[in-house]
């Protein structure tokens, strides 16, 4: 038998920007975590302490990593709902047909290809709500991690201004409470879910490979170049 | 009913605002000096209750000079935020402090906190202005007892009604009807005891942790059902001076604060006052450069431990304590936890016992998985769940090389 291949669209150069601004980011706050979490390598005894800054640089990562991922966060919940290319909200709302589809999604997975029956040219629904769980647990990671953060601003002044502290409490304050009503609770809080986003990456990671080699579409492609191809029989 | 919902939700937005305002500005401060200078005018005027104790003269015979006593005051008006021109005020405040009546009570305690003010080396300012504040009750220390101490508690409820500060030391148990608790020949649960005395008290001061949030007693499993001050007591000015002990300092501020102004002091969502609970310990810890170098002490008594390394590896709780023993220390300065080089176990947060003190990072931190029974550190939970994702990945790869060949197999064929 032989196919025609299709090309098809499905990231943008935005999308593709953010994707890997995010993985960067991820893996850098999770080195730059883990270290500040428990310190696991040792600085050097005999130098001074001015010469090395190991726990600052650790912290000023993380916190930079931290704020790349907060600006695109917001560019992401714009995009879920105002894109032009694809509106990913439109495969969170649970109507038959996209319940129908995520079932579909999980039974190929589970028959390890034996069963394909929905339209693979375009995001499914399964994939939409697996990118929308990590979505939430990174906000939650912001959120806990900026009330971790203003803890360190109790003056109320930063260098940005007044605002800046006063905004994260409104914002952030809630977390003390919906983790367990102590600061600890927040800082342990971030640090499963962390965890929880390590697990995430790791199936993410599988299961596109595993697309590229069962489906034999070159979904892997679609992040590097946006764009995969389909057997269009003819 | 509305009202309640509506402060449940406010708390639930304004946690924990720990924004110290320290400058209001010189004409909110001109108006407080005046009616501070009306509030100790009024003072002065009455009675000294406590059988009279003058401060300058138990100073002197304390061996402490009037230069000594004057230094005390302008670092305690530094620690009250208030700006240097009411060291006067508050030199006069300390020396007036005996007329206000102090009722002070023990429950689910160990006294700690009143033993953090009697056992010194020697007694510092802070302790012998404790010392002359009028306590008309106190069980650790009043020579009455049985029937008669009873008799002298009720006699100062009477004559202080609607004036006496009650300070609380030790959590209330609530166990079997707050039967794990009681006091007296009535057997007298902590809880009826301690409302019916908050109840004619102007405010009521929690001292110490257990007091503050439950503490010790309510660590883990709780079994007295052990909860705060402030979880029984409701309209009434609530203060709480958290930590294992308290610290005399932040109680003298507090009374203090109460002779000068005759109010409380400004209290974050916890009820403590900021002056003394508005700053983070990791934030003015003399160690903090350490902590910044990546040089920790990696274990006991090892070379990092002989040259004052950050004690964070070693599971210090000052990142994320509230606390000012990292400026104004203990005993009048003499020292505090980082400075005998022990890490900080988080003793004025609420939970301490649970979540802060068990001297070990945060990720090697013992958590209760979520059907309750098991126990393990917090990076072992991460590594079994990235385990389960493993093994599920691996099975799953496994199976479909395996039936991708079939498929490639029924292809060829």
């Amino acid at each position: 038998m032989k196919f025609d291949y299709k090309k098809i669209e499905r990231m943008t150069p935005a999308m593709r920007i953010i994707h890997w601004a995010n993985a960067i980011c991820m893996i850098a706050a999770i080195i730059t975590g883990l270290y500040i979490a428990h310190p696991y390598y040792q600085s050097f005894i005999a130098e001074g302490a001015v010469d090395k800054y190991v726990m600052a640089w650790n912290r000023w990562v993380h916190f930079i990593s931290a704020i790349i991922f907060d600006v695109t966060s917001i560019v992401v919940v714009y995009l879920y709902f105002f894109s032009r290319f694809e509106k990913p909200y439109r495969k969170l709302i649970p109507n038959a047909k996209n319940v129908k589809e995520f079932g579909e999604v999980v039974l190929n997975l589970l028959t390890l290809n034996r069963r394909k029956r929905f339209d693979s040219t375009h995001s499914d629904s399964f994939n939409t709500t697996y990118f929308t769980i990590f979505h939430l647990l990174l906000f939650f990671m912001l959120f806990t991690g900026l009330q971790l953060y203003v803890h360190g601003l109790e003056s109320g002044e930063s260098s940005i201004g007044a605002w800046w502290p006063a905004f994260l409490h409104i914002t952030t304050d809630w977390t003390i409470p919906v983790t367990g009503g102590t600061l600890m609770d927040v800082r342990i809080a971030h640090h499963i879910t962390m965890w929880l986003i390590i697990v995430w990456i790791v199936f993410h990671i599988y299961y596109q490979i595993w697309r590229t080699i069962f489906w034999e579409e070159g979904d892997i492609a679609i992040v590097f170049g946006g764009s995969k191809f389909v057997k269009d029989k003819e | 009913m509305a009202e309640g919902r509506d402060e449940s939700i406010k708390k639930l937005f304004d946690a924990k605002s720990a924004k110290v305002n320290t400058n209001r500005g010189e004409e909110y401060f001109a108006d407080l000096y005046v009616k501070c200078q009306k509030r100790l005018g009024e003072l002065k005027a009455m009675p000294a209750t406590g059988g009279g104790v003058d401060l300058r003269k138990v100073l002197e015979e304390d061996g402490f000079e009037r230069r000594d006593f004057l230094k005390w005051a302008s670092a305690t008006t530094a620690m009250l935020m208030l700006p240097a021109s009411f060291t006067p005020l508050v030199a006069e405040a300390a020396e007036v402090m005996n007329r206000i009546p102090v009722v002070w009570i023990e429950l689910s305690d160990c006294a700690g906190n009143s033993e953090a003010l009697l056992r010194s080396d020697g007694p510092k300012i802070d302790e012998i202005v404790l010392d002359i504040i009028s306590l008309e009750f106190h069980e650790t220390l009043q020579a009455a007892a049985g029937h008669q101490a009873e008799k002298q508690l009720e006699e100062a409820l009477e004559l202080f009604r609607g004036k006496y500060i009650l300070f609380v030391e030790g959590a209330i148990p609530l166990g079997i009807d707050g039967n794990f608790g009681t006091l007296g020949a009535k057997a007298e649960t902590f809880k009826d005891h301690l409302l019916r005395l908050a109840d004619g008290a102007a405010a009521v001061v929690a001292v110490g942790s257990c007091a503050t949030y439950g503490g010790i007693p309510a660590a883990a499993p709780n079994p007295t059902d052990a909860v705060g001050v402030m979880d029984i007591v409701k309209g009434k000015p609530v203060i709480n001076i958290p930590a294992c002990p308290a610290n005399p300092a932040n109680i003298v501020g507090v009374v203090l604060h109460y002779a000068l102004t005759g109010s409380v002091p400004e209290l974050d969502s916890l009820l403590r006052p900021k002056f003394a609970f508005g700053y983070r310990i990791h934030d003015n810890c003399e160690r903090r450069a350490h902590f910044d170098a990546g040089e920790y002490v990696e274990e006991w008594g090892d070379e990092g431990a002989k040259n004052n390394f950050c004690l964070y590896k070693m599971g210090c709780k000052g990142p994320m304590t509230f606390n000012n023993c990292s400026i104004i220390r203990y005993n009048e300065s003499v020292n505090w936890p980082i400075g005998v080089g022990r890490g900080c176990i988080g003793c004025s947060e609420p939970d301490f016992w649970d979540k802060y003190a068990y001297e070990r990072p945060m990720a090697n931190a013992h958590i209760k998985a979520p059907t309750g029974g098991v126990e393990r550190t917090v990076d072992q939970f991460g590594l079994g769940l990235l385990t389960a994702a493993g093994i599920g990945i691996g099975i799953h790869a496994a199976a479909s090389v395996m039936a991708g060949k079939k498929n490639s197999d029924e292809k060829d064929a």
